[in-house]
């Protein structure tokens, strides 16, 4: 555990020029005193980073293939793989 | 045609496994059938990866018209290719990584220099996401529903859609996306941020988007 005298202050700016380089793995921020401490004390950077988290989480959800190609996707591959038999 | 809705319905509810290694029944006996040049055999791996391929080509491009001829190439390429796929990694795995690999070669005829993405396809100004220093407190919680966020991921800037894309939907690594995109990690996560950041601003305000590629 560190020292919270010794842990330094952050403001808004230099909290936010770090963000980049989190939610590498999760806790991450959980981990640095420093970043915990600021977002202890703003609720504008809290509702930010919640904002981010929450939208990397239900980026999952795109995941699910939800779009069909037309059928003229299958029936262009038929008659390319066609061609390519009958010039062989 | 019916196997693979089946399919999707079973792993959809296996998220983890689904993720990046899908089991899918009958695969492996398609796949060695397709290797002997049994074309029934091909069309029945077409019919169980179509949708993910397709679907995967829309989000990278965000035009219709392109992911269906990206499809159509991946799977001329898969035709091809098939006899070198050893099972060393998952079907699909190779399947879509194949898949990314024509899609960028794609992106980099049509001009977008993938080498450096910070100078070649970062948005313009009024495209970059602002820092938040003090807006008022929205909270995105609970409000985003899938069709609003494709909506938004399609009208990301390219360079921010990619490495979103790739990182938080397709759950490739940083190290993975600099390869593939020949830059930084430190990049791909700067990327990664301002798309975040950009999206949330887009979803505050839900009602300023398009249709995008979603359907």
């Amino acid at each position: 555990m560190s020292d919270p005298k010794n842990v330094k202050v952050l403001t808004c700016v230099e909290f936010q020029e770090q963000l980049p380089q989190m939610f590498v793995t999760e806790g991450e921020i959980d981990e640095q005193p420093e970043l915990r401490g600021h977002l202890v004390t703003c609720t504008n950077c809290s509702s930010l980073v919640r904002d981010l988290e929450y939208i990397a989480e239900q980026a999952r959800m795109l995941l699910q293939p939800t779009h069909d190609p037309s059928p003229d996707v299958w029936s262009n591959i038929q008659s390319k793989l066609g061609n390519d038999g009958k010039s062989n | 045609m019916l196997q693979g809705q089946l399919m999707n319905e079973t792993t959809m509810k296996q998220p983890g496994i689904f993720r990046r290694n899908p089991p899918i029944a009958g695969e492996a006996e398609a796949i060695q059938a397709a290797q002997a040049g049994d074309e029934t055999a091909f069309a029945k791996l077409y019919t169980l990866h179509k949708r993910r391929v397709y679907t995967l080509c829309l989000r990278m491009l965000g035009n219709v018209s392109e992911a269906e001829d990206m499809t159509q190439e991946a799977f001329l390429h898969l035709f091809r290719k098939i006899g070198s796929f050893r099972g060393e990694s998952a079907f699909s795995t190779w399947l879509h990584r194949l898949t990314v690999n024509l899609v960028l070669m794609h992106l980099r005829k049509k001009g977008l220099q993938l080498v450096s993405l910070e100078e070649t396809i970062n948005p313009s100004d009024e495209d970059t996401p602002k820092r938040d220093f003090g807006s008022k407190d929205v909270r995105l919680t609970g409000s985003v529903d899938r069709v609003t966020l494709e909506r938004a991921v399609a009208e990301l800037p390219p360079g921010y859609r990619l490495v979103f894309v790739l990182h938080d939907v397709e759950g490739y690594e940083h190290n993975e996306i600099a390869t593939m995109l020949e830059c930084s990690t430190g990049n791909s996560k700067s990327q990664l941020h301002k798309a975040r950041l950009k999206l949330r601003d887009m979803l505050r305000n839900p009602e300023t988007l398009g249709e995008g590629a979603a359907r």
